[in-house]
């Protein structure tokens, strides 16, 4: 059972896609809104079958070993296998994952009028393709549930979206798929640097990981560098590091609620997961030598994200920008490459993904009753919907870091790795960063004010529905949480603990292969070298 | 020792406001919400009353040791040698804090079930003014500075949500906004001063904590602070990252949450929550918040000469800077909020020179004396029918005797009239002042005391003003009024009858309804009327008819003046546990300054003044120009402090090495002579030039606050927000980014016409396309990779 779960919890989501074409063909009865109780149904038999990981000792030991591993030859003729494993890195990741996937369900339950068994499908397929992406072990493996992931996303958005989905379902697909290009050029020069060097080529992980950290096999400082950008590109252009951004306010704001909390609660911590487990570990030399241009576009993307969000004119748009900032604070903590900072990266992206996620769906309950996301046209909203007045603050002061709630705790472990890091003028990063507190509590207060206070200047809003037991019910999960990781994190830090030390330990210290040459340096503009 | 029940009075304010929240909502019975929010409060107070003085219960402010009383709950953040704890604390310090901010809470609390009768949101009032509770007493019972900001933000929400409670009013959203983000400036501050305080010392706890049962022990960071030497009174330490960085960044914070020039701007704005907010968060406890904190972490501070010279001009010239405004207001609220802006100032300077005892004096005393002014003005706007404008008041004495009696006694104690509270603590931080040694500028004592006495005499003059506009003279409710809005504040009383609940949202301002039938002849229900230019989509607010006649102001209901008489007993009394020795002597009763050796174990004093004369006023040094004291290397003064102690080795033994030198002490009571003449100059200036013309106009530029809102308007936010929309976001991301990735996009494009003729227009050709295409990419990849790539070691 052990070895099979992952397996089976990337293919049960599958499975329900297939139920419901097969429902949609076969059952004599067949009504739209089967198809949603289908689907949530394997969603949450998905995420019940999850839960099973924490029994699995994942973070007991400090080795940061992997659980639950299944490695059985795919593809003999190019040393291809399937390799999935979780750790403590990829545990919460794929609990967020099975978890997010209900609520976002829930959230589609009227919303969605046409195509939906399509609509369902996509979404099921989804959630197989990220499971996928946080456990595969082997390069290949990762790549394919990398780019799988895109598709539906890429349809969610295209059919199911606002007005201007198809370009911005386009955008973010010629953005992703660009990148994730890069990654399979980088994938295939590993592998053909491994059999160079030890004799056989492999796309696995582990094996690449040991080979490098034990020396058998040494990348020269010119691949690496090119590796790592190759990873990295992809990587960048998912979480989105700042100039990357441009894809994610269209993506977001044009998405079916479902899809914004999706793609901002999983998909973007594709990116930033790909980097900690990938470039960290296999290019540490390179991860070094690019962290203060990466540290850099961080701080540029926290202050920049926060400051473009403060002025739009659209609700979602406005949370969009807000990831931009947020991701910059879990750029910023990973390559502080400290304890502190990159533990609190890890819980950063947790964070960002509940928090955000409950903030999109917020968005999309008004969106749901006005057809507007536009802020000038709510107004005084506290008083006919109470309830939706409170979640939304609520989730607004997660976001933007009040203490005793889950994105403080991330935040501040950030700042305080970064000011630690070392680095020449990391103070002055990290002041740089910290004034993404205030930008935040300006954007956010100032939508929020607009938004639910003041008097009812709009005869539409007037008389609004207040939250439904369901919208209350999917939204209730997500605040616990909040109230949770911000108020006793240690739990959900311990099992994290040894798997990030594990390359921390890697990236931090002194490479042992090829150190960086003047030669490269002068081919590049990129400076600061440590 | 350890106590959980320490934990009980941190956390029983929020059972209450959960109970509210959850339930009261739904019983809105104001009985059932009252009682459970003052009974939250009740058991707070009881209990940190028994934890503070009775022996069983540890006795945080009365045992000779000084230990603290110690309730770890959980770790809360562990990530490498990071270590936050959950976990409160009661030493000397938070002792007191806690004490006095229970009981004023609890009074106000009883106060505010009165002053808040039936207003519809009850239970949402009481419920935020429980958590405001929970997160004060997090912040001054927190046994780490982390936790200490929890609690530290945490009241600035609740404030924001206070600020904000009348939320469909534009001007109480926007202060809520305001007060938020001036907060958020400060805290950015804060939290780099914690990641600081860690970098350099490995701690961020402020007491030495034993091992426990699942966690290792903990070193306090003033401890390892008291070892480091004291840094040079230079500009260039402000940035050169040791604990005069640390101590800036934490006074950056202080600036935010104590109203300190620059950020005080939102505390006078913060008036349009309702009054017992005003009373308890803007005057009595929160604002305070910033004094706590460095007086938490004087040890850190007497390390920072620069950081004290900043605090202390930064403090004297707000309580100067405010004191002025406060001269102009007409607002009764606003004159007491200046005045607050300006009361902190004092409380500042006095940490900036020093004087960290005489701080926390003034602060407990202010939270009487402020409190009482707050309640009484509340008292006053009830009884006027919603009107805060001094303008249209006069006379009222007449009508509303206890209000009166009790705002007098107010008054008094803030002009610094002996025996009342204020004089005492007030008087000490002029004379400290005027005695320190810790500025490293020639005569900067002597100059800031100026400032301070002139404060002072403005402070006299401006109270002398609030109190013969309000309670003397004509009165002037009685005519009609000139711009009308009068008249929009008053409701008819049949409106309550016809709407049981309706408008309480639209109250403009702090205006809450008044109780219907509990004063004969009440007529006038004061549901004010806002601009009638409303759509007509909120039917509930538009029935109100501005009809009424002149009306008569009557005294408040007893729930809101015996908070008041008790405030007023406090406001006269309170001081004399601080009474300095130099006028104790006086009257032949020798040391009776309990509070300052109450608080002697908790506080910090500069390695060079180290058991010299620590208190009663009786340091010897005199200022000099080099002041080698501050250069000199500290004496490493360990006194076998108890593992289980606060984190500061001055455990002065009370009684022992105090030293009353009587040149000092005769020079004290000169100056205090010199208070008392300046007390009573103020009132005479007061009464003469305002109690036969209490609306004589006042400068332009002081009744405008100097244009410092326009200023920072015009030269912050608006360049920000334009900045943000033009350049950043429609000139960068949509022109620059998208233009480029656009420009690409195009490009292709143009290359898919030219190849259209390649589609023959089926699904499935597309698909062998597509697929094709992506191999062709994928081998393409790999081949240049390969090639590219020189595969050598």
């Amino acid at each position: 059972m052990q070895q099979y779960l992952l397996t089976i919890l990337i293919l049960l989501p599958v499975a329900g896609a297939i139920a419901l074409a097969a429902h949609g063909l076969v059952a004599p009865y067949r009504r739209e809104s089967h198809y949603r109780w289908i689907a949530l149904g394997f969603t949450i038999a998905t995420f019940a079958l999850s839960l099973l990981l924490l029994s699995g000792g994942i973070g007991e030991d400090a080795t940061g070993a992997f659980k639950f591993v299944q490695n059985v030859p795919w593809i003999g003729a190019i040393g291809a296998g399937y390799h999935v494993g979780v750790d403590g890195i990829s545990l919460w990741l794929v609990l967020l994952t099975t978890l997010l996937m209900p609520i976002a369900i829930l959230s589609s339950w009227n919303a969605v009028e046409k195509r939906s068994l399509a609509y369902y499908a996509s979404l099921l397929i989804l959630e197989g393709a990220m499971i996928g992406v946080f456990v595969a072990l082997d390069l290949l493996v990762f790549y394919l549930f990398f780019e799988a992931s895109l598709v539906p996303m890429f349809f969610l958005i295209g059919v199911w979206g606002g007005q201007n989905r198809v370009y911005a379902a386009v955008k973010f697909f010629i953005y992703t798929a660009v990148g994730s290009l890069l990654m399979l050029a980088g994938i295939i020069a590993l592998y053909f640097i491994h059999a160079q060097q030890v004799g056989f080529g492999t796309f696995d992980y582990v094996t690449l990981f040991e080979a490098l950290r034990e020396g058998r096999m040494t990348i020269g400082a010119r691949p690496e560098f090119w590796l790592f950008l190759a990873f990295a590109i992809a990587f960048a252009i998912k979480v989105p590091l700042f100039p990357f951004h441009t894809w994610l306010p269209d993506a977001h704001t044009e998405a079916p609620t479902a899809g914004s909390v999706i793609l901002a609660g999983v998909l973007l911590k594709m990116g930033t997961y790909g980097l900690l487990r990938f470039n960290f570990a296999l290019f540490p030399g390179m991860s070094r030598y690019f962290a203060p241009l990466m540290i850099t576009l961080a701080v540029i993307g926290i202050i920049y994200g926060a400051l473009v969000a403060m002025v739009q004119p659209d609700v979602k748009r406005l949370v969009a920008y807000s990831s931009v900032s947020h991701m910059g604070f879990v750029m910023l903590g990973l390559f502080s490459f400290t304890e502190q900072g990159m533990q609190g990266a890890l819980y950063q992206m947790l964070n960002h993904g509940v928090s955000t996620g409950a903030l999109f769906l917020l968005v999309g309950m008004i969106y749901e009753r006005r057809h507007t996301r536009m802020i000038a046209d709510f107004g005084g909203l506290a008083k006919p919907m109470p309830l939706f007045a409170t979640f939304i603050v609520f989730a607004s002061l997660s976001s933007v870091g009040l203490p005793l709630l889950n994105g403080f705790v991330g935040e501040f472990l950030i700042m305080l790795g970064m000011w630690n890091s070392g680095f020449d003028y990391a103070w002055i990063a990290t002041m740089l960063a910290a004034t993404g507190v205030i930008w935040a509590a300006v954007y956010m207060l100032w939508m929020l004010q607009r938004v639910l206070f003041g008097r009812v200047t709009n005869a539409h809003n007037a008389r609004l529905p207040d939250l439904n037991a369901r919208e209350i019910g999917l939204l209730a999960p997500l605040l616990a949480l909040m109230l949770l990781m911000g108020a006793y994190p240690q739990p959900f830090l311990n099992r994290s603990r040894g798997s990030v030390e594990q390359v921390r330990v890697r990236v931090a210290a002194p490479h042992t292969g090829g150190t960086f040459t003047a030669g490269v340096d002068k081919s590049s503009n990129v400076t600061g070298d440590r | 020792m350890t106590n959980h029940w320490l934990s009980v009075v941190v956390f029983a304010p929020l059972v209450g406001a959960t109970i509210n929240w959850l339930i009261g909502r739904r019983v809105r019975s104001e009985a059932f919400i009252g009682i459970i929010a003052c009974g939250s409060v009740g058991i707070s107070t009881v209990i940190a009353f028994m934890i503070a003085f009775t022996e069983a219960n540890g006795a945080a402010l009365t045992n000779d040791a000084a230990t603290p009383v110690m309730s770890h709950l959980w770790t809360w953040m562990q990530v490498g040698t990071f270590r936050a704890d959950f976990g409160f604390a009661m030493d000397r310090l938070s002792g007191i804090y806690a004490c006095f901010v229970t009981f004023v809470a609890l009074l106000i609390h009883v106060f505010a079930t009165g002053y808040m009768h039936g207003d519809r949101g009850f239970y949402r009032f009481f419920a935020y003014l429980n958590l405001f509770m929970f997160m004060m007493l997090t912040l001054v019972l927190a046994d780490n500075i982390l936790l200490m900001f929890v609690g530290w933000e945490g009241v600035g929400l609740c404030s924001y949500l206070l600020i904000g409670y009348y939320f469909n009013r534009q001007e109480a959203g926007d202060a809520a906004k305001k007060a938020f983000v001036a907060n958020r400036v400060g805290d950015w501050g804060v939290i780099l001063g914690i990641m600081l305080i860690f970098s350099l010392t490995g701690s961020i706890s402020f007491f030495d904590k034993p091992a426990m049962e699942g966690v290792g022990a903990v070193e306090s960071f003033l401890t390892v602070a008291r070892g480091m030497p004291v840094e040079s009174f230079t500009w260039g330490a402000i940035f050169a990252g040791g604990l005069t960085s640390a101590a800036v960044l934490l006074f950056i914070g202080a600036t935010g949450k104590s109203a300190q020039i620059p950020l005080f701007v939102w505390l006078p704005d913060a008036m349009a929550g309702p009054t017992p907010v005003s009373a308890l968060i803007h005057a009595a406890t929160m604002v305070t918040a910033g004094v706590y904190m460095i007086v938490r972490c004087s040890q850190v501070y007497v390390h920072a000469p620069t950081a004290m010279f900043i605090i202390a001009i930064i403090g004297a010239a707000t309580a100067i800077f405010a004191a002025t405004i406060g001269l102009a207001q007409n607002d009764i609220k606003k004159v007491l909020a200046y005045s607050t802006v300006s009361q902190l100032g004092y409380m500042m300077l006095a940490c900036g020179v020093g004087a960290f005892g005489a701080a926390i004096f003034h602060v407990m005393t202010h939270a009487f004396f402020k409190a009482l002014l707050f309640l009484g003005s509340g008292s006053v706007i009830h009884g006027m029918h919603h009107e805060q404008d001094m303008r249209r008041m006069g006379g009222l004495k007449k009508y509303m005797p206890i209000t009166f009696a009790t705002m007098l006694t107010g008054g008094l104690a803030i002009s610094g009239i002996p025996i009342f509270a204020g004089f005492f603590s007030k008087d000490e931080i002029l004379w400290k002042t005027w005695s320190t040694a810790s500025l490293g500028v020639a005569n900067a004592g002597q100059i800031l005391w100026l400032i301070g006495a002139v404060t002072a005499l403005l402070t006299a003059v401006y109270m002398t003003r609030m109190m013969v506009m309000t309670f003397w003279g004509g009165e002037r409710f009685r005519e009609v009024p000139a711009g009308g809005q009068a008249s929009e504040a008053h409701a008819h009383a049949d409106d309550e009858d016809l709407k049981p609940h309706a408008a309480r949202f639209d109250s403009a301002g702090d205006r809450p309804r008044h109780e219907t039938g509990a004063h004969v002849g009440d007529a006038h229900h004061g549901s004010p009327h806002d601009e009638a230019s409303d759509l007509t989509i909120d039917d509930d607010e538009d029935e109100h008819a501005a009809h009424h006649g002149p009306f008569t102001p009557h005294e408040s209901p007893w729930v809101m003046t015996v908070p008041l008489i008790v405030l007023a007993i406090l406001s006269t009394v309170g001081g004399l546990v601080g009474v300095p020795y130099a006028l104790s002597s006086l009257i032949g009763l020798g040391d009776i300054n309990y509070f300052e050796h109450m608080l002697e174990p908790a506080i910090a004093h500069a390695p060079g003044e180290h058991g010299a004369a620590a208190n009663g006023g009786g340091t010897h040094q005199t200022p000099s120009a080099s002041n080698p004291e501050w250069l000199s290397p500290p004496p490493q003064a360990h006194d076998g402090a108890s593992p289980l102690s606060v984190g500061d080795g001055s455990h002065g033994e009370p009684g022992g090495g105090r030293a009353h030198d009587p040149h000092e002490v005769s020079m004290e009571r000169l100056f205090t002579g010199i208070s008392i003449v300046i007390a009573l100059v103020g009132i005479g200036i007061g009464w003469l030039m305002f109690q036969k013309r209490p609306l004589l106009a006042m400068p332009r530029l002081l009744e405008n606050k100097y244009y410092v809102d326009e200023v920072y308007n015009a030269s912050i936010i608006n360049p920000l927000k334009t900045g943000s929309r033009n350049v950043l976001w429609l000139f960068f991301d949509v022109g620059v980014v998208d233009g480029i990735v656009n420009g690409v996009g195009r490009g292709t494009r143009e290359i898919g016409s030219v190849l259209r003729h390649l589609q023959p227009g089926f699904v499935r050709s597309y698909a062998a396309i597509i697929l094709f295409g992506a191999l062709a990419v994928i081998g393409y990849f790999a081949f240049s990779a390969y090639q590219v790539l020189p595969f050598t070691r």
